[in-house]
């Protein structure tokens, strides 16, 4: 005699990439002999939630259903992983036995990895999952404990809940009492960049971070070792304005989807250092195990490739594209997963092989053919993704001195201040979150209000070998930064003098 | 009229030279005698009775030469007006010893024409005198390596603002011209014909470029043909403007070889780019290196040499150097040296008060000393980044500083 299995739908989801795919969980129990199982192309991780859902239920005094249980979890053609769809079940498992009342109308989300003793966990990657959860229009949303800083990133709406006794006791007397979740400005971290002033004595580069900030633009810096390249990147991401409120959810998402619930909200822009040993895995991200690169990791934010003369020439090209695109792509299974890679750039080396090229005196042993052998590392095509080129050398003595004599004034509060207004006004003109450095390129003399004059000023720079045909427009980009900077509404011919500075180069 | 009273008698000078027996030993000893002060004064000379020509007090040759010309008036002066026809046409220049912008290099030796006929930038002759001129010559079908060693030199000596010189012809002088041209444009083609002949036939998109950019010289009036006979007398013209000569390739029997030897003869050092001692078109090159020329080894020592013609010419010509528009030179005499000392002075009281000019001043006379960085200019002049940026685009844009290995350099003067 054929009996009508008792169905309850519950919902769950899981990451992929940096998207989120919401799950229909089918849960069924039929009368028989005791079996459990979950089918829907799930990996172990899935599959062993038996054991802790059967033990989970008990502590919580429930009981496991006597029968069959099959749990179906949908779309059924793709690969999920995860213990995160445990809370789900055992909640699916509890309606479709009748323990806790079951209304078909009302959608139920719910995440989370049920300890032994009935206590829920939270599990990586909630920023994602929730981010798009919490638009989905579901009844109840409920989410781990542990997860409550996840979805303070999202603006996230839902009840957080300790274990399962406490979950079901939503459908019981205790009823459901969602909280808005918003992120408290309390996310600036204690700033522990370096103080512009650091950089004494070495005025272009002093501008370069200032205007590679403003503009976000990308930088390529080369000077002797100890000549402070390093902490050129740093005092560049303590100038830059901190992360807005869905910038800082991006950013989240992005870490506690590898780092787990532990990590810390933060507004302060991402730095990632990569050297030259990276793999094409770590830089773009791994195709395997989906993990994001650190192109990725930049996001918002700043990457910092220290010693890119030696990087592997494939690795720089590697980076071309997504510097240009402003986003990582990766391809699985037929699949493109992206990433967003808006970043700063900045690339730091020795200006030959002995590095002490630009130092004063004749300190470099390096031949004209060496260095040019040596500089070539850097194609064409890469050098084009970059914006503005600075050079350093060791400091002097005399600013040595001053520089660890203690800091007179702190100018890098001030200088954040200025580029923050900076930022605001190419938002203004272009429209969203566009600077000088990624607005489209057709019809730029248009959006950046370039005179005809500027543009003709611009190519007799170009005509007496200033600088490239290619670097044409990177200059005007670079000029209207300096001039937003400046808080100017036009651009002037200084501004162009100056930019064309910083397009001279060697390489 | 196109041309000045002073030109057409130019013209007429160059008429007689070329048209009758009257030659240079002729002009030289009208000169000593004091029958004539300027080779201008030939054209009244024409038109003084006979009896006075007959008076004068010269040697048979010389007159015998003299009633030659003066029975031949009327070819003389119907040559003379066809220069003139042809080189109005062409918008020829005379520039003769007469004139400021006569090379002071053709001034100090002897033998050089009295009047060159010039297409293009004329200006470009002062240039020569004051930041120095190279003779670049070589081989018509030369090695892509000579090639190559004349496209970085030339290229590297015109971003310099040292002109290049050069005869147009196929080969290596075509190269030097070309990468000249690529430069600052600082070039100049001396012709064996008359400046508006282009030879060879496939250089003449070259001649419109130097003559765009740069100048061409002959001293050869317009619509002659330039003969066989003609190119040593220019290769002693490219010897005698330039300050040293480079010598990028030379076969055996070469023309190249001539232009050395005028160059040595004149005083001035050569420089030979080594070579394969078993490359047979190298021959003429490698003997003059035996013959103890300079190696051309790095453009340090060449412009060493040009250097110190500069400071020579200075020295013998203070005033021709010194002339007022060239305000950005750092020439170390008094007056600039008070000017520049009480620029500095407000610079240092009223910083806001000192002109971008004055700015310009300054930076170049810390140029003067060593190249600077751009570090290091902010830290002296205590201007602000943007403001030496500024000022520096304008100084390169006018060519009067280089950035060279991250630092910024004074360009040869």
């Amino acid at each position: 005699m054929a009996v009508k299995p008792s169905v309850a739908r519950v919902y769950s989801g899981f990451a992929r990439g940096t998207d989120c795919i919401i799950t229909e969980l089918e849960v069924s129990v039929t009368p028989g002999i005791p079996t459990f199982s979950v089918i829907g192309l799930c990996d172990s991780s899935i599959r062993e939630s038996h054991g802790r859902i059967l033990t989970a239920l008990r502590s919580s005094g429930f009981n496991m259903p006597k029968g069959h249980v099959t749990i179906s979890i949908s779309p059924a053609y793709m690969k999920k992983s995860g213990s995160g769809f445990d809370l789900a079940m055992a909640i699916g498992i509890l309606f479709a036995s009748g323990q806790i009342p079951y209304d078909p109308k009302r959608k139920l989300y719910a995440e989370g990895e049920l300890s032994l003793d009935g206590s829920v966990k939270g599990t990586p990657g909630a920023a994602l999952r929730l981010n798009k959860a919490g638009r989905e229009g579901f009844s109840y949303i409920l989410i781990p404990e542990e997860e409550r800083d996840s979805a303070r990133c999202t603006g996230f709406e839902g009840q957080c809940v300790k274990d399962l006794a406490e979950a079901c006791s939503v459908f019981g007397f205790a009823g459901y009492n969602p909280e808005k979740l918003l992120l408290v400005e309390d996310t600036a971290g204690q700033d522990g960049s370096p103080d512009i002033s650091m950089l004494k004595g070495q005025e272009k580069t002093k501008r370069a971070i200032i205007l590679s900030a403003a503009g976000f633009h990308n930088m390529l810096l080369l000077g002797s070792p100890g000549s402070g390249k390093t902490m050129a990147a740093k005092i560049l991401s303590g100038i830059l304005p901190p992360l807005d409120a869905s910038e800082t959810g991006d950013v989240y998402a992005l870490y506690e989807a590898l780092e787990g619930p532990s990590t810390r909200i933060s507004s302060e822009r991402p730095v990632r250092c990569i050297s030259p040993e990276i793999t094409s895995g770590q830089l773009l991200g791994n195709t395997i195990s989906m993990t994001p690169g650190e192109m990725a990791l930049a996001n918002h934010g700043v990457l910092f490739a220290d010693e890119i003369m030696e990087f592997p020439s494939q690795i720089l090209e590697l980076m071309r594209k997504p510097l240009e695109e402003r986003e990582v792509r990766l391809f699985r299974n037929g699949i493109t997963y992206t990433y967003p890679a808006d970043l700063i750039f900045i690339g730091a080396g020795n200006p030959c092989k002995c590095g002490m090229f630009y130092e004063p005196g004749s300190r470099c042993r390096c031949s004209a053919g060496m260095r040019k052998r040596y500089l070539t590392k850097l194609s064409g095509p890469f050098l084009e993704r970059i914006d503005i080129f600075s050079e350093m050398r060791s400091i002097g003595k005399d600013d040595m001195a001053l520089m660890y004599a203690g800091i007179e004034s702190a100018e890098s509060p001030k200088i954040k201040e200025k580029i923050a207004r900076c930022w605001v006004s190419q938002h203004e003109r272009y429209g969203g979150k566009t600077f000088n450095s990624n607005i489209a390129s057709a019809d730029l003399a248009d959006s950046m209000r370039l005179s005809k004059q500027i543009l003709s000023y611009c190519s007799e720079l170009a005509s007496k070998g200033m600088f490239s045909a290619r670097g044409y427009q990177k200059t005007l980009r670079l000029a209207r930064t300096i001039a937003d900077y400046e808080g100017r509404t036009d651009v002037i011919k200084s501004d162009v003098a100056e930019a064309a500075v910083f397009r001279a180069h060697e390489l | 009229m196109f041309y000045s009273d002073g030109e057409m008698k130019d013209f007429y000078y160059t008429a007689v030279m070329m048209n009758t027996g009257v030659d240079y030993k002729v002009i030289r000893e009208l000169f000593e005698r004091k029958e004539i002060k300027t080779h201008r004064d030939l054209y009244d000379m024409a038109s003084r009775p006979e009896s006075k020509i007959r008076g004068m007090e010269i040697s048979s040759r010389s007159e015998k030469k003299i009633s030659d010309w003066m029975g031949s008036k009327g070819k003389v002066e119907k040559a003379c007006e066809e220069y003139m026809r042809i080189g109005e046409q062409n918008g020829i220049k005379v520039i003769s010893t007469l004139d400021q912008l006569y090379p002071l290099n053709f001034r100090v030796q002897t033998g050089m024409p009295k009047v060159i006929y010039c297409k293009g930038h004329t200006e470009l002759l002062k240039q020569c005198s004051h930041q120095g001129a190279i003779a670049v010559v070589g081989s018509r079908n030369a090695s892509s390596y000579a090639l190559y060693a004349t496209d970085s030199f030339s290229r590297e000596f015109s971003r310099k603002g040292i002109t290049i010189i050069s005869g147009m012809a196929l080969g290596i002088d075509r190269k030097a011209h070309e990468a000249a041209l690529e430069g600052t444009g600082s070039t100049i083609a001396i012709l064996a014909g008359g400046p508006d002949n282009v030879y060879p036939n496939e250089n003449k998109e070259l001649y419109r470029n130097i003559a765009g950019r740069g100048l061409i010289v002959s001293e050869m009036p317009p619509g002659q043909q330039p003969l066989r006979q003609y190119f040593p007398s220019r290769n002693r013209l490219i010897a005698g403007l330039a300050d040293c000569t480079l010598v990028m390739e030379a076969g055996a029997v070469s023309g190249t070889l001539h232009t050395a030897s005028f160059a040595a003869a004149q005083g001035k050092e050569v420089f030979v780019l080594p070579n394969n001692i078993y490359f047979e078109n190298a021959e003429g090159g490698l003997r003059l290196l035996e013959d103890g020329c300079c190696v051309l080894f790095s453009s340090d020592n060449v412009i060493d040499s040009v250097s110190q013609a500069i400071l020579r010419r200075r020295l013998e010509f203070p005033d021709l150097m010194d002339s007022k528009e060239q305000t950005g030179i750092t020439v170390n005499s008094d007056s600039k040296r008070d000017k520049i000392s009480l620029i500095r002075l407000k610079a240092d009281k009223t910083p806001d008060e000192v002109t971008d000019d004055e700015w310009k001043t300054l930076i170049e006379d810390e140029l003067t000393v060593k190249p600077l960085d751009i570090d290091n200019l902010c830290r002296i002049l205590g201007l602000p980044f943007y403001r030496i940026s500024e000022l520096l685009i304008c100084l390169q844009m006018a060519g009067r500083v280089v950035l060279e290995n991250g630092k910024y350099a004074l360009t040869f003067r």
